[in-house]
């Protein structure tokens, strides 16, 4: 009835509950201070279940602890009134304002055809079968993208109405929806809209369509204005009307559980339940405020919760699997002993005060009526038998059977046969019933109804017929119709075939280690039977075992059981099993040991249950009796999820977030990584623990409750961050989310960069050695031939032609003119003694060779006068030549070439370009040449080449020989 | 049926004397478009922008002369615009008619964002587009601006794969007109 504020400040959101009579346990969340005014209209959860949140201020996402703001880039209003998620997982916003936004890398994006958005607000989104983008306008009718453009379908192309409430895709792939007007169907075939509208005339109960739902069937639920809510099929294409009278008012949103409940959101009138069991209508309890308000939106989320917007109490949830009946006010009587649903599925409760009966009223509070009021009965135990009689175990009183219709009693007492007055536990099958009590057990044969004259037989079985003591806690009769007896002490018994087994030795053996150990069972409380027929006990402080018929498996707190004051155990039509103690509640599935923790979370707080108050109704709800109240469990049809749904929500390298689903390779400073990653757990958040593992450093898992770790320094290596988390304390079989990713060396210590300075090393001095190589080849090439060519020219001047006509001229000039012939004779000392002080060198600057030239021709012009000349037609120079070059080629000039008075020798020296001397002479070659080798030339040549890698070029015409040397800078 | 109500309309409004306050008649408009291909950029302008639009019942109607477009690179271009494309000799007149989505009053001077639903029509074929434009009304005088694409597929104007590389499949057009109420 009042709003409890609870002391659990959250890091935005905080939370608040609603304390209420027989409903699901809701809890507040609110959005906190800077959002205090936001109007919440609704929510929506994602393909990875994150949940959004739409509101007056804008949207928000929420994953049960903070709310983070999602606003518009621009100025305009931030009213959201539409989320949708498409196939390909692209969020997408409709605003008030007519805008339709897309959320992109954690940012809205302004959707921007060409054709314009709507001006009126954006009521909601769908995709079609064909992948056409719709949305709903209120004003403007529908939208539909296709291929190229953005088209309208409104009232002009016979909609029934521009006012468009809901839209839903239905398993046709077509497109409904609500209007003011009654429902459009709408598809797109061939361009070519189809529009098919459904009104009061086809069976619409009435023509404001407010609200469609689709079931796991896809047929629809249909909520409207007037009239409540109707049922389309869709295999009879037919409206069936599963309520018949309405009066509720308008009806603004529909949430189902399957094949269990319709949740009916009014405008202004709360929330109502639809059952799909019984039909009946139920006000979600009066005594919740949510009762007078203005439902905004509902949602069933998968781990089971009902999420519900209200203008009054905006974003609340509750768990649907759990509802909470208090003793209420006025009932005399606490600490429920006995709990009992009958074949009507009225619930019977037994207490210390006596025997009541579990009763709603019209609007869905619970009040109970005492029965037998007369007897003072102090019940702990409860049976119905065949005959619909109710069976009533009291403390040291014996048996009442009663009929609730007939209103016959009978009592049976020690007197009668029991074995004992005070009777714990009683079970049966057919017409045979057992009885636990403190004195053994009493089994019963029924020969027809007790209280109409039938007959009855006893039987009574004790420690001496085998069973472990006479002190029974519970009878248990398995689908195999064996009895199991809960004894005090002494293990556990079976009565099969007539004949008793006791059990009390149980074999330890550890899943990881070898061998087994025994422990031994003593006092045994509880028994219960699991799909695969194995039998499950509690004892009273040993935990719980699973006997499969040959072996015991011990499940204690290291299995992640919490409580070891365990009080029942009880199946549930799934085959998992609750376990009762006073903690709270865990959902065992027997096959994977997973275990679910449900407690205050889910209204589950103070129990304080009684042993083996547990019963299972017709609808297959498991009623839990406790201290102040009944736990009503339902199990959902919905396949739920068991854990919570691990994220890596973002990975930061020096603070700065990357986007690690494509980034996975870093450079060796980028080292400094922080992951940031939360388990969505709405039914509890503050309840999820992680363990996270960076393999590659960590050597195990590290267990926390942070939803944040840095790690700072990584060496270069390949790396994995797994982190998974739990509800609970038992890892079993957490799904672990991993993100691999490597820091790379520095680029010194990669190996292809190792590889390729080793290899440009030995590249380059191999390139080094050619050259030297070469170099030194070339060198002593280079001696060779200047050795070759000084020893050509100093054979040619040794040459006795030469000495015996440079002597005969010497000779004549003696005696004409003594003066020239002194000069002479000095031209030619000097002329030798030149040519052995160059004959060493490998190049002598061009200057000192036109010297000595000038010495050579001094002395060819005394002895061939007139008849030859040497043209020296050119400026010095700054050029080398190998030494001797234009000697011998003018000793080659004179040496086969005739020199007469008529045939005078001309000999031609002169620059061509730059980079060539040219040494020319017209051509008279001696009719009997003289013996040559060619050694002077061919030494030539090739010192030409070593000295400037050019050749010497050799032109012989008719009448010319020519030599082009190039001459070296 | 829808379109013969407007055309009708048209009839009507033009050649009664009776013309109400709510119609505007375009005094100046032009259509230009632009051909953005790889190759080539052709542009052209018509102002032979001839239409009405009732701010009452929210319908318009907007036609153009094909042949009234100038401005392309060569006169053979023009020719093949014609008589290629557009096959203006039979279909001479391109138009748009239809309704303002928006309900809201143009009564007042102020500038309006307005769409229009209607048919647009081609070659002579007609495809069903939204246009958004904006709309100006000051002192007597509604100014009107529009862009929208043209799909040459969508109205079966088939261009030779090989004049791809000269001619978009998407053409660009600007729309701008002058409207008053006649009086």
């Amino acid at each position: 009835m009042s709003i409890r504020p609870i002391i659990l400040s959250l890091i935005i959101g905080c939370l608040a509950l609603l304390s209420n009579a027989q409903s699901p346990f809701f809890k507040m969340h609110q959005i906190g201070e800077t959002y205090r005014n936001a109007k919440i209209e609704l929510i929506f959860e994602a393909q990875n279940s994150l949940l959004w949140i739409g509101t007056s201020e804008g949207l928000f996402s929420y994953d049960g602890l903070e709310f983070v703001p999602f606003l518009k880039s621009d100025s305009t209003s931030n009213h959201v009134r539409s989320v949708f998620q498409n196939e390909k997982g692209v969020l997408w916003v409709g605003y008030h304002d007519g805008t339709v936004w897309y959320l992109e890398k954690q940012q809205l994006n302004k959707w921007e055809p060409e054709e314009g958005t709507p001006s009126v607000p954006i009521m909601g989104f769908a995709e079609d079968h064909n992948g056409n983008f719709w949305l709903a306008s209120y004003g403007e009718g529908i939208y539909y993208k296709s291929e190229n453009h953005l088209y309208n379908i409104n009232t002009d192309d016979g909609l029934l109405g521009d006012d468009i409430y809901v839209m839903k895709t239905d398993k046709l792939g077509r497109i409904w929806v609500g209007t003011d007007g009654g429902i459009s169907i709408c598809e797109i075939r061939n361009k070519e809209k189809i529009i098919n509208n459904l009104t009061r005339d086809d069976g619409l109960p009435d023509e404001i369509v407010r609200e469609i739902l689709e079931d796991d069937d896809g047929d629809f639920w249909i909520g409207t204005y007037d009239k409540g809510v109707c049922f389309y099929d869709f295999e009879k294409e037919k409206f069936e009307y599963p309520l018949s009278n309405w009066d509720n008012g308008i009806v603004s949103k529909l949430e189902i559980f399957k094949d269990r409940e319709l949740w009916i959101g009014t405008e202004g009138n709360g929330v109502w339940l639809l059952s799909l069991l019984d039909g009946t209508l139920q006000k979600l309890s009066n005594q919740n405020q949510l009762s007078g308000s203005k439902i905004h939106d509902l949602h069933k989320d998968i781990e089971g919760n009902i999420w519900v917007i209200s203008n009054l109490h905006g974003i609340c949830h509750a768990n649907r699997q759990f509802e909470f009946i208090p003793i209420t006010t006025g009932a005399d009587f606490e600490n429920i002993q006995s709990i009992l649903a009958d074949r009507e599925n009225k619930v019977w409760v037994g207490t210390e005060k006596g025997l009541f009966t579990h009763e709603l009223d019209e609007l869905g509070n619970s009040f109970f009526t005492q029965h037998l009021k007369n007897q003072s009965l102090n019940v702990i135990s409860l049976y119905e038998d065949n005959f619909e009689n109710i069976w009533i175990g009291t403390f040291g009183d014996g048996v009442y059977i009663f009929n609730k219709r007939t209103l016959k009693i009978r009592r049976l007492t020690e007197k009668d046969g029991l074995s004992n007055g005070s009777i714990l536990s009683m079970n049966g099958v057919n017409d045979k019933i057992w009885l636990a009590t403190l004195g053994g057990v009493t089994e019963l044969q029924l020969n027809g109804d007790p209280l109409e004259n039938g007959s009855l037989s006893t039987r009574n079985l004790n420690q001496e017929d085998g069973l472990g003591t006479n002190f029974i806690y519970k009878v248990f009769v398995d689908s195999k119709a064996r009895v199991w007896f809960a004894t005090d002490g002494k293990g556990i018994s079976v009565l099969e075939n007539g004949s008793i087994k006791n059990f009390q030795k149980a074999a330890h053996y550890h899943e990881d280690e070898p061998g087994s150990e025994e422990v031994l069972l003593k006092a045994v409380y509880s028994i219960t039977e699991d799909q695969q027929g194995h039998i499950w006990l509690s004892t009273a402080k040993e935990g719980i075992f699973e006997f499969d018929g040959k072996e015991f498996k011990h499940l204690t707190v290291k299995e992640g059981i919490r409580d070891l004051a365990i009080t029942s155990l009880i199946t549930d039509k799934k085959g998992n099993i609750l376990i009762v103690h006073p903690t709270g509640l865990d959902i065992l599935k027997p096959e994977t040991r997973h275990l679910i923790y449900y407690d205050k979370a889910v209204g589950i707080e103070d129990i304080d249950p009684n042993l083996n108050a547990v019963c299972k109704d017709r609808n297959d709800n498991i009623w839990i009796g406790c201290k102040n109240g009944i736990i009503k469990y339902l199990p959902l049809n919905e396949s739920l999820e068991i854990h919570p749904r691990t994220r890596l929500s973002n990975v930061s390298i020096f603070l700065e977030p990357i986007d690690f689903h494509s980034d996975t390779t870093f450079l060796y400073d980028q080292n400094n990584l922080v992951f940031d990653y939360l388990g969505l757990w709405y039914t509890d958040p503050s309840t999820v623990k992680y363990r996270y593992q960076l393999v590659g450093y960590d050597r195990d898992w590290i267990f926390s409750k942070d939803r944040k770790v840095t790690y700072s320094n990584l060496d270069p290596g390949t790396y994995s961050f797994n982190v998974a988390s739990t509800e609970n304390d038992a890892w079993l079989d957490e799904p672990i989310i991993s993100y691999s990713f490597e820091v790379l060396p520095p680029l010194w210590q990669r190996w292809w960069f190792i590889l390729l300075v080793l290899l440009s090393a030995g590249g380059i001095f191999y390139w080094y050695q050619k050259a030297r190589d070469k170099r030194i080849q070339r060198v002593n090439l280079l001696e060779k031939e200047k050795a070759e060519s000084n020893l050509a020219a100093l054979k040619a001047q040794i040459n006795p032609h030469f000495l015996f006509n440079s002597f005969n001229t010497l000779v004549t000039v003696i005696d004409e003119d003594p003066k020239t012939a002194v000069q002479y004779v000095e031209k030619m000392s000097d002329f030798y003694r030149t040519m052995l002080e160059y004959r060493d060198k490998d190049v002598i600057p061009l200057a000192e060779e036109l010297a000595l030239v000038k010495n050579y021709t001094y002395l060819l012009e005394r002895r061939f006068g007139e008849n030859f000349k040497v043209n020296l037609n050119m400026s010095v120079e700054q050029i080398y030549l190998a030494p001797l070059t234009l000697q011998i080629l003018l000793e080659n000039a004179v040496k086969h070439n005739i020199i007469s008075k008529t045939k005078p020798l001309t000999v031609n020296i002169y620059m061509n370009g730059d980079d060539y001397l040219v040494i020319e002479n017209n051509l008279q070659l001696k009719i009997r040449p003289e013996k040559s080798t060619q050694f002077g030339l061919q030494s030539l040549i090739k010192r030409y080449e070593l000295l400037t890698g050019k050749k010497m070029k050799i032109e012989e015409t008719e009448d010319t020989f020519r030599v082009e040397i190039p001459v070296v800078k | 049926m829808i379109r013969l109500l407007i055309i009708s309309f048209i009839v009507f409004i033009t050649t009664s004397f009776d013309i109400e306050e709510s119609v505007w008649i375009i005094q100046t408009g032009q259509i230009h478009f632009r051909s953005e291909a790889p190759l080539e950029v052709i542009e052209a302008t018509s102002k032979e922008l001839k239409g009405v639009i009732d701010t009452k019942n929210r319908t318009f109607a907007f036609t153009i002369d094909v042949k009234s477009f100038n401005g392309f690179n060569n006169l053979l271009q023009q020719t093949h615009f014609y008589e290629n494309y557009m096959e203006s000799v039979e279909h001479q007149q391109a138009s748009f008619t239809g309704k303002i989505i928006e309900k809201t009053v143009l009564s007042k001077d102020g500038v309006y964002t307005l769409r229009a639903k209607g048919k647009l029509k081609i070659h002579g074929v007609e495809q069903e587009r939204i246009i958004k434009s904006q709309v100006a009304i000051k002192d007597g005088t509604l100014q009107l601006r529009a862009f929208f694409t043209i799909f040459l597929v969508e109205h079966d104007i088939s261009i030779p794969k090989i004049v791809h590389q000269k001619i978009a499949e998407e053409i660009q057009v600007r729309v701008e007109a002058a409207l008053e109420k006649n009086r």
